[in-house]
């Protein structure tokens, strides 16, 4: 029986909407530096929101291989529209889509996937950050529900949220085993929203703190059952850390493109300076990182959709990549020379996006430090 | 409301080269597109869809990798494909073109509208439309940008003139080529590319036997005409300066065109 290879057709037609919907965009958008809302709505009209869940609960019937395909291709376009489609498509619905009620599925859920409504990840805090076990924004059970209390910053698509999943302490004692995901409305009484920060990339992605003081929830939007939180953590840093490679895979790829591009058109003493050995050695540690990162991203991916631990391979992916990227786009500036300085060009974009990728998932301090516990330092 | 969409798999222009040696096309590692005038032909259908009701069949002939074509509109919105691949359908040319495509449309139960793009981007012959609708013996109406009116029996539409537009109205079933019009083609739905690609997708393939056909009526045997060779131009500029006075260059320019038999 003939048929379409999904993952190739996949890639083909996202592939064909970044080059007619984004890149002829891309420069104007980041000057805005306004959420790119014609642009998100158009991608929910394609479904893609709903790529990693199932058809028969309103997503498109996707794995995460699909979905990290859809990052890099979107990535490749504007890193920061990728970031703010994997926020809706991962980790600002997940926890939603697994443990909510048919109530909220329709309330929210289905209007996130359809881009009506935004969803989005509280997670680190002014004082805690990749030690998760410090964090302090308190969920107190009460009568009716759940108190929460706390602050939450670096929040990416905060300021254009309608809903939060927060992770919240439940017994300061217990530390990490005393974490959990709770569902918050953006409208609840005691929710507050700061102004999106001032960052040097991504300048589409609106990140802000949230700030939540006595807002009650119902028990219902409790997102994971007492003692489970820290183990759903560990199950979506995986797909987190794969995706944020995938994120660092288009980037690679919009560098070494132009890259190649303005190598072959600029002249120097009489040739294009891609005929320059340096240039060359620069350009092929590109195409050399760029293969390599697939591979250990794609691995992730696909063992993430075969039901496997991937969480040192994701981390892998992850760290491996995001370097690749920010070597990839330094070497971009570098060739451009001064117009790899000039904010007219694209280098500088690609250069000042990179830096996104460093945190997200964890830094780069952190991952070689687990790195280097696996292999049992 | 039954229609017919014609579609082809071309190569995206942008990335088209010509072998130097060869003259043929280098398809290894060209990205292929569905042939933007019958995306416009597939938007024109799904707006009908919409507005009117309609069941969309979607009809292709090419080599078994075309299917990516059908799985493209499919994902845009159409209720079934049906791919002819045959070796032997190799080397068609738009005579044979048109009538494996008239003899596979024979075979489509019903359709009041056949649909396709005013021209391939590979070819640019504009012959394939027009010539299946004289195989079918049916109306057509190119060059249409607007559907105007559609009831029973018959179709109103707006042709594209060079300085402006004829308004047209015909009998169903007709064929219709068409031209961007005012709806851009839409992207297609991801859920329905990946159902696309599956064992149940509402997608067939033909060959020469299931349309009734023999090898000698289709492909290169059954084409009237061959290509014997493609070239690219040469837009090479060769610029001379006359020197003299106004009048012996006026009349050394006129010498030359005389030579070169342009005046």
């Amino acid at each position: 029986m003939i048929r379409s290879n999904p993952e190739e057709l996949v890639r083909k037609n996202i592939a064909r909407f970044v080059d007619k919907e984004i890149i002829p965009v891309a420069q104007e958008l980041d000057n805005k530096g306004e959420f790119p809302r014609e642009i998100f709505e158009k991608l929910a009209r394609m479904g893609i929101f709903g790529i990693r869940y199932p058809r028969h609960k309103g997503g498109a019937g996707g794995n995460t291989t699909l979905f990290c395909i859809i990052c890099e291709e979107i990535s490749r376009g504007l890193l920061s529209v990728a970031s703010i489609t994997a926020m809706q498509c991962l980790m600002g619905t997940n926890f939603l889509f697994h443990s909510g009620t048919p109530e909220m599925l329709d309330q929210y859920f289905l209007p996130a996937m359809r881009g009506e409504k935004i969803g989005c990840f509280c997670m680190t805090e002014p004082d805690a950050g990749s030690d998760l076990g410090a964090i302090t924004t308190r969920a107190t059970e009460v009568d009716d529900g759940y108190l929460i209390n706390g602050m939450k910053t670096w929040v990416t698509d905060g300021p254009e949220a309608s809903f939060y999943t927060v992770m919240c302490q439940t017994d300061p004692t217990k530390r990490l085993r005393g974490i959990g995901y709770f569902f918050v409305p953006r409208h609840f009484s005691g929710v507050s929203v700061s102004s999106p920060f001032k960052c040097l990339g991504t300048r589409t992605t609106p990140i802000c703190e949230v700030a939540f003081k006595d807002v009650l929830i119902p028990k219902e939007y409790r997102l994971t059952p007492e003692g489970q939180g820290l183990n759903s953590f560990l199950k979506i840093i995986a797909e987190i850390r794969t995706m944020t490679a995938a994120l660092a895979i288009g980037l690679q790829r919009a560098a070494m493109a132009d890259s190649i591009k303005y190598a072959n058109e600029r002249v120097a003493s009489g040739k294009p300076i891609a005929k320059f050995q340096l240039i060359q050695a620069k350009i092929a540690n590109m195409v050399t990182n760029l293969e390599a990162s697939r591979l250990m991203t794609y691995r992730a991916a696909a063992m993430i959709d075969a039901g496997q631990d991937a969480l040192k391979e994701s981390t892998m992916a992850k760290y491996f990549a995001t370097e690749a990227a920010c070597s990839a786009t330094d070497e971009c500036t570098r060739i451009f020379a001064g117009y790899g300085y000039s904010m007219e060009y694209t280098a500088q974009r690609y250069f000042r996006d990179s830096r996104f990728l460093l945190n997200g998932g964890g830094t780069h301090e952190v991952l070689q430090g687990n790195i280097a516990r696996w292999v049992g330092l | 409301m039954n229609i017919i969409v014609l579609v082809k798999q071309v190569p995206n222009n942008t990335e088209v080269k010509l072998d130097p040696k060869t003259g043929n096309l280098i398809r290894e590692g060209v990205d292929t597109i569905v042939n933007p005038d019958d995306l416009q032909a597939l938007e024109t259908a799904f707006t009908l869809k919409e507005t009117h009701g309609a069941t969309i069949t979607v009809l292709s002939m090419g080599p078994v990798q075309a299917i990516d074509a059908l799985s493209e509109a499919i994902g845009m919105g159409a209720d079934k494909a049906i791919l002819l691949s045959d070796r032997a359908f190799a080397g068609a040319d738009t005579w044979a073109t048109s009538f494996t495509l008239g003899k596979a449309i024979q075979r489509v139960e019903k359709f009041d509208l056949i649909l396709t793009g005013r021209q391939a981007i590979d070819g640019d012959t504009a012959q394939v439309g027009p010539q299946i609708a004289e195989y079918l013996d049916l109306p057509q109406v190119t060059y249409v940008f607007d559907i105007e009116k559609l009831d029973t029996g018959y179709v109103q539409v707006k042709r594209r003139l060079e300085d402006g537009y004829e308004r047209i109205q015909c009998s169903l079933p007709a064929v219709l080529t068409i031209i961007g019009g005012r709806s851009k083609p839409r992207y297609p739905e991801i859920s329905k590319l990946l159902s696309a690609c599956t064992k149940r997708a509402p997608i067939e393939v033909w060959n020469a036997a299931d349309i009734g056909v023999t090898t000698a009526e289709v492909g290169m045997n059954g084409s009237l005409t061959q290509v014997i060779k493609t070239f690219a131009p040469k837009f090479e500029r060769q610029s001379e300066f006359l020197e003299g006075s106004a009048a012996s260059v006026a009349r050394d320019l006129v010498e030359r065109f005389k030579r070169n038999k342009l005046i």
